[in-house]
């Protein structure tokens, strides 16, 4: 038995995972309304937690993934501000209704669906015919603030380091910069660093792992003359470095926020941090797959720590910091904790990133 | 959940909207899905029946006062709809209503609904309207106040924190300031662990401008210094004063150096003998704590690092590298072994969690060396 685990790894409950993904796509108690705000994103940690088990094609029929396309591209909205996608259909009525109120200002949308919906499509291997990509630049466009920052839709005025992250997501995924402002972004996650080497949600908040990991993959996601974190010195590269790496925990899991309890969706945020700054062995893998064996759900899901409810976005983390940090592969580790390798900057499997990058941009990069 | 019972009243089931009379010349818009959805919720009836009226006031662009009733039922139902929440913003407007009503509303919900961000970015809305009237200053104070008691019941949520953050850097009051760090001081009082006090701590001090009696700055970061070497003492294992500690120096390009007697105290083992002598400068730490102290084993490395960087920038080992360079490795300066040694403790010892970390800063101070 290997010396570092006095506790043999249980089985990652893949199928189980699996099932609590495909159920939560199928329905959603009353009780979860308030995600109607942000379905979209629900329906990629679903589908994406599919995706990274491999499960996608063995457990959806064929008919049903043609279907979800589908709805996915229903939510591609155009308006007065360019094009993008909205989180779902609140406020959507019946077209033989005297029109249709989906060209209403309040129907618009929204940057992080945007970003979310994009990878749904590529998860589901949609050619993106129907992509309105110059829409979408013109749409980044208008939720560009002053500061540098975006807004979650055009109208808005909430913006903060996430919807910055999208917007740099969303562009490296068109390979078209032409939606924002580069230099005036990364102004704005500048800003945004604390005296810990981590980023907050906005000026002058405290460091937090998931905000760190969106302005650590936006500088990342930089193009070429901005990209490479060239705006990270050294010595901000090694704060920060120190600041991810002192969030894990004895207990395996990482937490957000110094002095914090560790929390499964931040070992993807700290872990991909790091491995963006291309130090992922600095990740102690061997406790953190046994904090995430813990999280499990015995019903199926991965909760925020043990003995929680599993939801599809710790799921999905979960399986995420999985993909980038499984356990050794040594005698007595069980194979169902071994993933394909994830992109880290865009959060999907490689092969999925591989698929974005040869049907989104209107120039495809096809890969070697 | 808060047992608040001013909102009682509101919480009791009402009439659907399509029974009520005052609605009836409005047409609901049922909400239109195309076949198979993906996770689509199974909404409450009275949910339903609202957002289809809320569906048809919009499309007709309507702004009265019932409005604010209907997004109000919704807001109670899903505090997360944010096209409601824009739409009630646009109303209120319309309206020009007062605002006292609707302020008031928001201080019931926001404690309801703690982590729901639109509760946050609506009373930030709200402060934008005054902020250029006359009572800007008595908004921002009340505010404040709000603030200081919904910390209370969640000391270090994020949304509340940050919106206190936004309207210190919002509203440009001297007198707003003025007493912000003894409220940061209440609030570490009260837990000296709390990360998101000493964050904001860092943001008064040094990022939110210069108070009355603070212009002398070499003073204030003394005081800061002074301030958090004493928390340390009171608790030593706190990684967010140590951070806070590094924070200052690091702001005010202090070499680390400077801490080293006082960061002895705390980087050797509990030892029986107990100082009696205390030195203000250095204060010892509490006798049940537990030592070494990881944040000091690692302030030490970093201290040794340094001088032994600095050794070398005088020029002894220059001349070799460029003659042999296969020897540099024996001329490791003493304070880049001390720094071995004390990584390696923490790497085996006392955070073997970070075993790796610990391994990589060996290597890369001989890289670097
Ligand atoms: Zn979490």
């Amino acid at each position: 038995m290997p010396q570092n685990s006095p506790h043999p790894l249980p089985p990652l409950a893949r199928t189980a995972h699996a099932a609590h993904a495909t159920r939560c796509l199928s329905g959603l108690p009353g009780s979860q309304t308030d995600i109607d705000a942000s379905r979209v994103a629900l329906v990629f940690y679903c589908l994406g937690s599919l995706d990274l088990l491999g499960l996608l094609d063995s457990k959806v029929p064929e008919l049903d993934r043609q279907e979800w396309t589908e709805w996915l591209w229903e939510q591609q909205t155009r308006g007065p501000f360019g094009t993008g996608f909205k989180p779902g259909s609140f406020m959507t009525s019946r077209p033989d209704q005297e029109g249709s109120a989906d060209e209403s200002n309040y129907n618009c949308p929204h940057i992080i669906m945007t970003y979310t919906a994009m990878l749904s499509l590529a998860i589901l291997r949609d050619d993106f015919s129907r992509l309105d990509r110059r829409g979408i630049t013109s749409f980044l466009r208008s939720c560009q603030k002053d500061d540098g920052s975006f807004s979650t839709t055009p109208q808005s005025t909430d913006s903060d380091l996430r919807t910055v992250y999208c917007a740099f997501a969303i562009s490296s995924m068109l390979n078209d910069w032409s939606g924002m402002d580069v230099g005036r972004a990364i102004a704005f996650i500048d800003s945004c660093r604390t005296y810990e080497g981590g980023y907050g949600q906005s000026p002058f908040c405290e460091a937090q792992g998931g905000t760190t990991y969106t302005a650590i993959a936006s500088l990342y996601l930089a193009p070429q003359g901005n990209s490479n974190g060239e705006h990270l010195t050294a010595a901000q590269r090694e704060q920060t470095i120190r600041w991810l790496v002192s969030n894990q925990q004895t207990s395996g899991g990482f937490r957000g926020r110094t002095a914090k309890e560790a929390d499964a969706c931040y070992c993807f945020w700290c872990g991909g941090a790091l491995q963006i700054l291309g130090e992922p062995d600095l990740v102690n893998r061997t406790s953190l797959a046994n904090f995430m064996a813990r999280c499990q759900f015995k019903y199926g899901g991965i909760s925020k720590a043990p003995g929680e409810n599993p939801d599809p976005y710790h799921t999905y983390l979960s399986l995420a910091a999985l993909s980038m940090y499984p356990p050794a592969n040594d005698a007595g580790s069980n194979p169902s904790w071994q993933f394909e390798r994830l992109d880290p900057l865009l959060n999907a499997r490689e092969t999925t990133v591989r698929w974005i990058k040869e049907h989104i941009p209107s120039n495809p990069q096809v890969s070697q | 959940m808060p047992s608040a019972s001013s909102s009682t009243p509101k919480d009791e089931p009402k009439t659907l909207f399509s029974e009520r009379p005052e609605w009836a010349d409005v047409q609901a818009l049922e909400q239109y899905e195309i076949s198979n959805p993906l996770a689509p919720i199974f909404y409450s009836e009275e949910y339903k029946d609202a957002t289809g009226y809320f569906r048809a006031i919009v499309k007709k662009g309507e702004m009265s006062e019932r409005v604010m009733e209907l997004t109000e039922f919704i807001i109670r139902h899903n505090p997360a709809h944010y096209t409601v929440w824009q739409y009630r913003y646009k109303t209120l407007l319309a309206l020009q209503s007062p605002l006292e009503a609707e302020i008031k509303l928001m201080d019931e919900l926001a404690v309801k609904f703690l982590k729901t961000y639109q509760v946050w970015h609506h009373r930030r809305l709200l402060l934008l309207l005054q902020r250029d009237s006359s009572n800007s200053f008595s908004a921002a104070a009340k505010e404040l106040a709000f603030v200081a008691q919904s910390l209370k019941a969640d000391e270090k949520n994020y949304h509340t924190w940050s919106h206190r953050q936004w309207v210190l850097s919002q509203f440009d009051h001297e007198d707003l300031c003025a007493s912000e760090l003894d409220f940061v001081d209440d609030m570490l009082n009260h837990d000296v662990r709390n990360n998101s006090a000493w964050h904001h701590r860092f943001f008064v001090v040094f990022q939110s401008g210069v108070r009355e009696g603070e212009e002398d700055r070499a003073r204030v970061v003394k005081r800061e210094l002074t301030y958090t070497k004493q928390n340390i003492s009171l608790a030593p294992n706190n990684p967010s004063a140590w951070n806070y500690l590094r924070g200052v120096l690091d702001y005010s390009k202090m070499p680390y150096a400077q801490l080293t007697s006082f960061v002895n105290l705390y980087a050797v083992p509990t030892d029986s003998d107990v100082i009696d002598i205390v030195d203000l400068d250095n204060p010892p730490p509490s006798k049940d704590a537990q030592l070494p102290c990881v944040a000091a084993l690692e302030f030490l490395a970093d201290i040794y690092e340094k001088r032994g960087k600095d050794d070398e920038e005088y020029g002894t080992t220059a001349a070799v590298e460029v003659y042999f360079p296969s020897f540099l490795h024996f001329l490791e300066s003493n304070e880049l072994i001390l720094s071995k040694q004390v990584w390696k403790s923490l790497a085996h010892e006392h955070d073997t969690i970070r075993q790796k970390y610990w391994e990589y800063r060996i290597r890369e101070a001989l890289v670097n060396a």
